[in-house]
């Protein structure tokens, strides 16, 4: 059974909302860091060869993170791109923005150094490990563009100060990769999560249908095991009897096909749900054909025909006297009875294709032979129906009972 | 041994029990040549492709393929295959299922020796065998269709709805003729029609299907 789909999305959700609880974090230190760049470039402002550029920096981050806030877009792959080339762009501005030298002299802290952190954090977040510490490398270049418009040389770089860059670079590194290997938690976690409630799931499935199992196994229990036993015991005692009366065999055999047609009922077809206070025609015909004996009675029913519960009582009982005028006169083994809603009316018909009469009410009233007919007519003519015989000597007999039935009659299965 | 020649029979059945029992019967009613057997819907497929038989016995709880999907398969290779149903304990639905495509009758597990040989005949000659509750859930589901709305395919004619109920009631065709003052051939088509539209309002649906969920255009 596949799990509902407010069942499903459990893991998925779970790491979405740490993603989302990550990325919000990110915003807040997005925040954090352009304030405290403002703060450093209020600080620093007559040690900068450019104050401008300074104010042009914490302005470009407030705008960008303040876009960022407002429109919560997707990390798509441009946004990222994006978020990262204002990074470097930013980087690169700090040696340009202060007086030449003052990066490698690295005594105070450079102003715009803080925001770019958070493009690492952002990337690895996004894009796992990989992309952490890819931001990270990127922004590591970028430092060492810082240095290159600041004014140093070549040779400044390949001196000792190179180590000082380094330790900028391993900065943002660190960052991304930090931040990448969490993401990559946050995810093995929820998938973890959604195996084990995944399984939680298939375990209540697995109870539910134990459940039905079992119920169903007590219902056939008494009857069904109870008759295999039966012919399994008389069997062997036949058997070995020296003869063997047929009736024996045909009780047998009917103990057999009583069962095969309950089994079949309670297999077959799943339990409807019976509108309130009605019954099913259908069911209850089947029934009463498994527990006619000495008569094969075939029900066909299109739908199961949700009656009031008196109404199906009481065609119960008048297809069970027909039956047993089949039974009695016709001089067959076998009966159909079919069932069927016919407009705001139920039909039920009882056929047989033995001895038939001649139908004459008057004649046969007189002649004292309307017998058991007479009740079936007197039962469904309480309903407010009608029953109509349709016979011919040697061409066996039709009993069809029409009766209307209040409310709408529910066939659809 | 079996005589040679009469129908080409194969016996499509889980249980190599119930297969010697209808082989047996069939053998003994005569004029059946039983030339394959098959225990699931894989195999049935297979051997009814090597040993071309003129009819099926097709159980339609099977391992592999499920029996209504083996018909499906096999009647669209060999149109010309007859396939009778005979199953022990199919779902209503799956039984509607198997003559929308294609079986031609249906036959519970517990007919008599003469009943099963009888619609072995008169589905090689032709002729659909409708059980009567099989004619009731027919019935029952093409009230079901017209429920669902107007629609441009093709409906149950008064006179074969007729024909339908008198069959749900148990009489024999024979008998439905005599009512209805028509031929017994007659009544077959009437009966062989009722299947027609069934199966083809089967296509219909899926090609709705198809539509809707535009599965009719070639992949982008």
């Amino acid at each position: 059974m596949t799990p509902s789909p407010q069942e499903r999305p459990y893991g998925g959700s779970e790491a979405e909302r740490a993603r989302a609880t990550l990325s919000l974090g990110i915003l807040v230190l997005r925040w954090a860091t352009v304030a405290w760049t403002a703060v450093l470039a209020a600080a620093t402002l007559s040690e900068l060869r450019h104050p401008a550029v300074a104010w042009v920096v914490v302005a470009a981050e407030a705008a960008w993170t303040a876009w960022l806030t407002a429109a919560r877009p997707a990390w798509s792959s441009p946004v990222l791109a994006a978020d990262l080339a204002l990074a470097v762009v930013l980087l690169a501005l700090a040696g340009y923005a202060n007086e030449p030298g003052r990066l490698a002299a690295g005594d105070r802290p450079v102003f715009s150094t803080a925001y770019p952190v958070v493009a690492a954090l952002t990337w690895g977040a996004c894009r796992g490990v990989r992309g952490g510490l890819a931001a990270g490398a990127t922004l590591g270049l970028a430092l060492l563009a810082a240095r290159v418009l600041n004014g140093a040389g070549p040779e400044e770089l390949r001196t000792a100060q190179a180590l000082g860059l380094a330790s900028g670079a391993v900065n943002f590194l660190l960052a991304g990769f930090g931040v990448g290997l969490l993401a990559r938690l946050l995810d093995r976690s929820a998938a973890q999560l959604r195996v084990a409630l995944d399984e939680s799931v298939r375990a209540r499935e697995r109870a539910a249908r134990l459940a039905e199992r079992e119920s169903l196994a007590r219902q056939i229990h008494d009857s069904v095991l109870q008759s295999l036993a039966m012919v399994h015991k008389r069997g062997r005692e036949l058997a070995a009897a020296e003869q063997v009366p047929g009736s024996e065999l045909v009780g047998l055999a009917e103990l057999a096909a009583g069962q095969e047609r309950a089994l079949r009922m309670l297999v077959l077809r799943p339990p409807g749900q019976p509108p309130q206070g009605r019954a099913a025609l259908r069911d209850a015909l089947e029934e009463l054909a498994a527990a006619t004996p000495g008569l094969r009675v075939t029900v066909s029913a299109v739908g199961p025909l949700w009656l009031p519960g008196g109404h199906v009582a009481e065609l119960r009982a008048a297809v069970r006297q027909a039956l047993d005028n089949v039974a009695g006169h016709a001089g067959t083994g076998a009966a159909s009875v079919f069932a069927e809603q016919d407009g705001a009316e139920v039909v039920v018909s009882v056929r047989d294709d033995g001895a038939g009469f001649a139908y004459d009410e008057a004649a046969l009233a007189a002649a004292g032979k309307m017998g058991l007919l007479w009740s079936v007519k007197g039962r469904v003519e309480q309903l407010g129906g009608t029953m109509r015989v349709d016979s011919t000597p040697g061409r066996g007999t039709e009993v069809e009972l029409r009766v209307p039935v209040p409310g709408e009659v529910a066939d659809r299965g | 041994m079996a005589e040679a020649g009469g129908v080409r029979v194969m016996i499509v059945d889980d249980h190599p029990v119930w297969r010697d029992g209808v082989r047996a019967d069939l053998q003994a009613a005569g004029g059946v040549t039983v030339v394959a057997e098959a225990a699931d819907g894989g195999d049935a497929i297979q051997r009814a492709r090597e040993t071309m038989p003129d009819l099926i016995l097709m159980d339609l709880n099977l391992p592999t393929v499920s029996g209504t999907e083996a018909i499906r398969r096999i009647v669209e290779e060999s149109p010309h295959v007859k396939v009778l149903v005979l199953s022990a304990s199919a779902a209503e639905a799956d039984v509607l299922e198997a003559i929308k495509v294609g079986a031609s009758g249906y036959l519970l597990k517990n007919s008599t020796a003469e009943e099963l040989a009888a619609a072995v005949r008169r589905v090689h000659g032709g002729e659909p065998v409708f059980s009567s509750s099989l004619a009731a859930l027919v019935l029952g589901e093409f009230r079901r269709m017209s429920r669902a709305g107007p629609s441009n395919e093709p409906g149950l004619t008064a006179r074969e709805t007729e024909v339908l109920r008198l069959v749900a009631k148990g009489y024999t065709y024979r008998e439905i003729a005599e009512r209805l003052v028509i031929s017994v051939k007659t009544v077959q088509n009437h009966v062989q029609n009722i299947l027609t539209k069934l199966q083809l309002h089967k296509r219909y649906e899926l090609m709705r299907y198809a539509i809707q969920r535009g599965l009719d255009r070639a992949p982008e």
